[in-house]
């Protein structure tokens, strides 16, 4: 079937039984066709999935597969405001059938619009197996399971073709994954973090493997001590796009970093930050993109 | 008493204040050799030696260098060692600044962090990092001056609400000073608001440290510092007059506005150098002068030196604390070292509250 079409048997049975990362049960009527996103990771999973005439709003940190901020500007999407605190009068206003949310910041607003009787999945994937369950919940929410297989089908054999090539590899680099930096913190990601995983997964392991936590506080110290062989630097496109780490020149003159095998080997990396960090299709482009860095010569 | 007694009891109390700074400034380069040892990475003390006594020309030789990783002398000179130096500078800048604001106002609370004056900083520092005014004048990056006249603004906006006649009472400051601090506060919410992606910027500046700090930054607010100290102490005999009462002070010479304005601006260049480089710390300019008045006495002469020697050396420990305590949790974890202060600091504030309703005498 498609999506325009009638929905079948299988389809409405999808519709009824739709349970989120939170555990949260929900039951839509039937095929929702004003979808409001309030994450830029399920933005993306939403126009991966072809859905892009049923997306009526979504949030000014969304940029991608679109411009959306110029639409906005255009008066051709409507935008909830950020992401840490959307607008719920202008959700309303749009009088949306289904919402896609994420945890965290969002959990209390997550509570008001259930509350207002508003059906909202909640998309909070902790591992790459996570993104793509979701990416199947939100293809059986808006009956586009046929689709939604073929995405996943996909990205599955693309994330296999990494792990065989990956996994001739001669070495393993050791990982420095920069989350912030500046002349009073420095903070990276540990193994609770989604990076942790893209990292394995493409062949390298984080430094910072054996530090119980998501992102943490550490010492410049911790990372010469731990000489990892590549270091990776997000580039986020979201607003200016200014980069805290400023040039990759100045990342290799920080004090006592020359000492750092990286520094050394020219292994010091500029990476898509969003595709890095959100919980869409793309962490499959990261996980390609790493591999690629860490082992240039099986690619 | 005759002349010539009090002349051998002045010299007997300036040969103990001597005594008692060589005694501190011992204990402060105790203090940074020991910190030298503190850190994530295990570094043998005798590495730590070879490689400082490397720095120094008469000692390099003396010791065997071939056994020291260049990663090891890379954390220790370039690492560890300027952020045990930036913690001796604004350690010291913020206790020297509490002991003017608490002489000038003749109140045991005031502090660049109550006095709004840390607030002021904070709100220049983001307003030059929101509208990205980047560029270096005289060293100093844009950012710090705009802390140092946020600071400066803020001291006398609370200084001139909070006057009654020439007095500064303690609940008028006090009040005065929450007040502009949840003015200020807000301003700076309002520009994380709009900041978007320079949120990071304005969030991690307001919560103080240094563990990244470069030595031209220290060279950059270092003189500041010093002349700003040695500038205030020179006006030490004013802040004991001014002790005494303004009338006694008058009587005696002293241009008491004048001194005041003077010393307020000191205390606030030199609370927005060291703000500037290591972002909010609180408590420092409260705690250290009181402790040290506790153990010295209120003469500013020797007080004031004291206490930015005490205030040096309780920073650098406290930034050691910040580096090991969270450790047991996950070995590379640090925490900010205003979070280490604040949490010194506010039970001692509450103590000294309690205190003044017994009667504080400053």
């Amino acid at each position: 079937m498609n999506y325009q079409g009638q929905p079948d048997n299988s389809d409405v049975e999808a519709l009824q039984n739709l349970v989120d990362d939170t555990g949260y049960a929900t039951s839509l009527a039937a095929i929702p066709n004003r979808i409001v996103s309030l994450a830029p990771s399920t933005t993306e999973i939403l126009y991966a999935l072809g859905l892009d005439s049923k997306v009526v709003a979504v949030t000014d940190y969304c940029n991608y597969p679109y411009n959306f901020t110029a639409w906005i500007e255009a008066g051709n999407m409507t935008s909830v405001g950020d992401f840490e605190n959307p607008n719920m009068e202008v959700i309303a206003s749009v009088s949306p059938d289904l919402i896609l949310a994420t945890g965290g910041v969002q959990a209390e607003l997550v509570t008001t619009m259930r509350d207002l009787d508003y059906k909202v999945l909640v998309l909070d994937p902790p591992s790459v197996d996570g993104v793509l369950r979701d990416i199947e919940l939100v293809g059986n929410a808006t009956g586009t399971r046929d689709t939604t297989m073929s995405l996943v089908e996909s990205l599955r054999s693309r994330i296999n073709t990494v792990a065989q090539k990956v996994a001739n590899a001669g070495s393993k680099p050791k990982v420095y994954y920069e989350v912030w930096y500046d002349q009073t913190s420095l903070w990276t990601a540990g193994s609770k973090a989604f990076q942790n995983e893209l990292i394995e997964k493409a062949g390298g392991s984080n430094i910072f493997v054996d530090q119980d936590l998501d992102y943490f506080q550490s010492s410049a110290e911790a990372v010469i001590e731990r000489n990892p062989n590549v270091i990776l630097l997000p580039a986020t496109g979201m607003g200016s796009g200014e980069l805290f780490w400023g040039s990759i020149e100045a990342v290799k003159e920080r004090p006592g970093w020359d000492t750092i095998s990286a520094v050394q080997n020219n292994k010091v990396f500029q990476v898509d930050g969003d595709a890095i960090a959100r919980g869409g299709p793309r962490v499959v482009d990261s996980i390609e993109e790493l591999a690629e860095l860490f082992h240039p010569e099986l690619f | 008493m005759s002349k010539n007694d009090v002349e051998t009891a002045y010299f007997r109390r300036t040969s103990r204040w001597k005594l008692l700074l060589v005694l501190l400034i011992v204990a402060l380069v105790i203090t940074v050799i020991l910190s030298l040892n503190v850190g994530y990475a295990q570094i043998p003390f005798a590495n730590i030696l070879a490689i400082m006594s490397k720095q120094i020309p008469f000692l390099s030789g003396t010791v065997d260098p071939s056994l020291v990783l260049p990663m090891e002398s890379a954390i220790i000179l370039q690492i560890r060692l300027p952020r045990i130096i930036a913690g001796v500078v604004v350690g010291a800048a913020l206790a020297s600044s509490g002991v003017v604001y608490q002489g000038v106002f003749k109140n045991p609370m005031a502090d660049s962090y109550v006095l709004g004056v840390s607030a002021g900083a904070a709100v220049g520092a983001s307003f030059s990092i929101l509208f990205g005014l980047g560029s270096v004048v005289f060293g100093l990056s844009l950012t710090q001056v705009a802390a140092f006249l946020g600071a400066v603004s803020a001291m006398f906006l609370v200084y001139n609400i909070s006057r009654v006649g020439s007095r500064v009472p303690v609940t008028t400051l006090l009040l005065c000073g929450i007040a502009v601090n949840f003015f200020l506060f807000a301003v700076v919410g309002l520009m994380e608001v709009i900041a978007g992606d320079e949120l990071h910027a304005i969030v991690f500046w307001l919560v103080g440290g240094f563990s990244n700090v470069l030595w031209r930054d220290i060279w950059a607010i270092l003189p500041f510092v010093v002349v700003g100290i040695i500038a205030v102490y020179i006006y030490a005999r004013d802040l004991n007059l001014m002790a005494l009462g303004e009338e006694t002070a008058q009587n005696l010479g002293v241009n008491i506005e004048r001194s005041k304005l003077v010393l307020l601006v000191l205390a606030s260049l030199i609370t927005g150098a060291a703000v500037s480089v290591s972002g909010l710390i609180g408590f420092v300019g409260l705690m250290i002068p009181h402790l040290t008045r506790l153990v010295i006495g209120p003469d500013h002469r020797i007080l004031l030196p004291a206490s930015t020697i005490t205030g040096a050396i309780f920073l650098v420990v406290c930034d050691d604390i910040a580096r090991v305590v969270a450790t047991p949790f996950a070995s590379t974890l640090e925490l900010p070292v205003g979070i280490i202060t604040m949490l010194a600091g506010a039970p001692f504030f509450i103590m000294l509250f309690r205190r003044k309703k017994q009667s504080y005498a400053l």
